[in-house]
């Protein structure tokens, strides 16, 4: 747990509120309350598709419910990052900064975003060196195989 | 420095809106004040490495927002939490009264019995106390809980609040050497188990 983005729903607070979510949503009778809490774990979840689900949630409530709009933003914001989606997240992070310009919570967010794209990025670059490297060991290899077969042949 | 370090522990920080939490870690953390700090989102979340009597300690530290409408959801971050900051304003007799559900939040939610609990009153800065030190002293002896007084815009006890709090987990080491025998239900998690690792070899 080494920043906000690392940090993860436990199994059973998601399936807690997602219960209450669910008996809500039968009822045909949703609270703003009970989908924020349901996305709140959703953004957090370790798989993909829920972090996913979490998202069209929040931008559900973003549209329907203004009174909640700094948080959901903010989650958004974690939502994306979390999914990679860097450029939508510091989008978030912008929109919430261009109301609130010293807020200390979201700034520390954004330089975090921010180190992770840089990490992710400079991984990329690593990924990319290795496959060079074993390309050309390959072609070495490949050489050097030729070289004794010509040698078996003289 | 982080190669020396003996563990982590989880510290929370909780109590009413407004009473200074977050202004409280910013000033432990980044030695900063913002006179016009905003409510909290949900929880946030600091590290800092700690020295306490030559132990070398990492915080990491959950700043959770006290607004009415995070309550169903803040309790999630008590788990394996080894110490608590329970703030309260010492210009506000409402948020010293509202201490004690916050106790008892704890006591439902913390994992860790002998979790380490802290009253700090913040903003002693200010002129016009309701609380006074006699009956914040006196609240916390009745619940055995640490008190210290605090002003995040001046400095005052900052520091050797968080340093309290440390020294009295490292004095109680069931309370963090056993990361490997909680290991065992949480499942195979490497980091957790290495740290655990290593607070136990320190100790032997």
């Amino acid at each position: 747990m080494a920043d906000i983005l690392a940090e993860t729903v436990h199994p059973d607070d998601l399936k807690k509120f997602e219960k209450i979510y669910h008996e809500q949503l039968y009822k045909n009778d949703v609270t703003p309350k009970a989908q924020f809490d349901y996305s709140w774990c959703l953004v957090r979840s370790k798989y993909a598709s829920d972090i996913q689900k979490g998202i069209i949630l929040l931008e559900e409530l973003y549209r329907t419910h203004e009174e909640g709009r700094r948080d959901y933003l903010y989650y958004l914001a974690i939502g994306n990052a979390r999914l990679k989606e860097y450029a939508k997240a510091l989008g978030h992070v912008k929109a919430f900064l261009s109301i609130e310009p010293g807020n200390q919570q979201v700034l520390t967010l954004q330089q975090t975003i921010k180190k992770k794209m840089e990490k992710d990025g400079l991984l990329g670059m690593a990924l990319a060196g290795g496959t060079l490297l074993a390309i050309g060991a390959a072609i070495g290899v490949g050489i050097r195989l030729a070289k004794a077969l010509l040698c078996t042949k003289i | 420095m982080e190669e020396n370090i003996l563990t982590t522990l989880k510290i929370l920080i909780i109590g009413e809106s407004g009473v200074g939490k977050s202004s409280l870690l910013l000033r432990f953390t980044q030695d900063n004040f913002d006179p016009e700090q905003t409510l909290t989102i949900g929880v946030d979340f600091k590290t800092k490495i700690l020295n306490v009597d030559d132990n070398i300690v990492k915080l990491a530290i959950w700043d959770t927002a006290g607004q009415e409408r995070f309550r169903t959801l803040t309790p999630s971050y008590y788990r394996d939490a080894q110490g608590a900051i329970l703030v309260f304003d010492v210009s506000n007799y409402s948020t010293f009264t509202r201490l004690g559900n916050w106790l008892d939040e704890l006591d439902i939610y913390s994992t860790k019995n002998n979790i380490i609990k802290m009253i700090v009153g913040n903003k002693i800065d200010v002129q016009h106390r309701e609380v006074s030190r006699e009956e914040g002293f006196a609240f916390a002896r009745r619940y055995q809980t640490l008190y210290i007084e605090t002003s995040a815009k001046t400095k005052d006890g900052v520091q050797s609040a968080f340093e309290e709090l440390v020294r009295k987990i490292i004095q109680t080491p069931g309370l963090w050497d056993s990361f490997q025998n909680d290991n065992i239900h949480v499942g195979g998690n490497d980091q957790r188990n290495k740290s655990g690792c290593t607070s136990y070899c320190t100790l032997t």
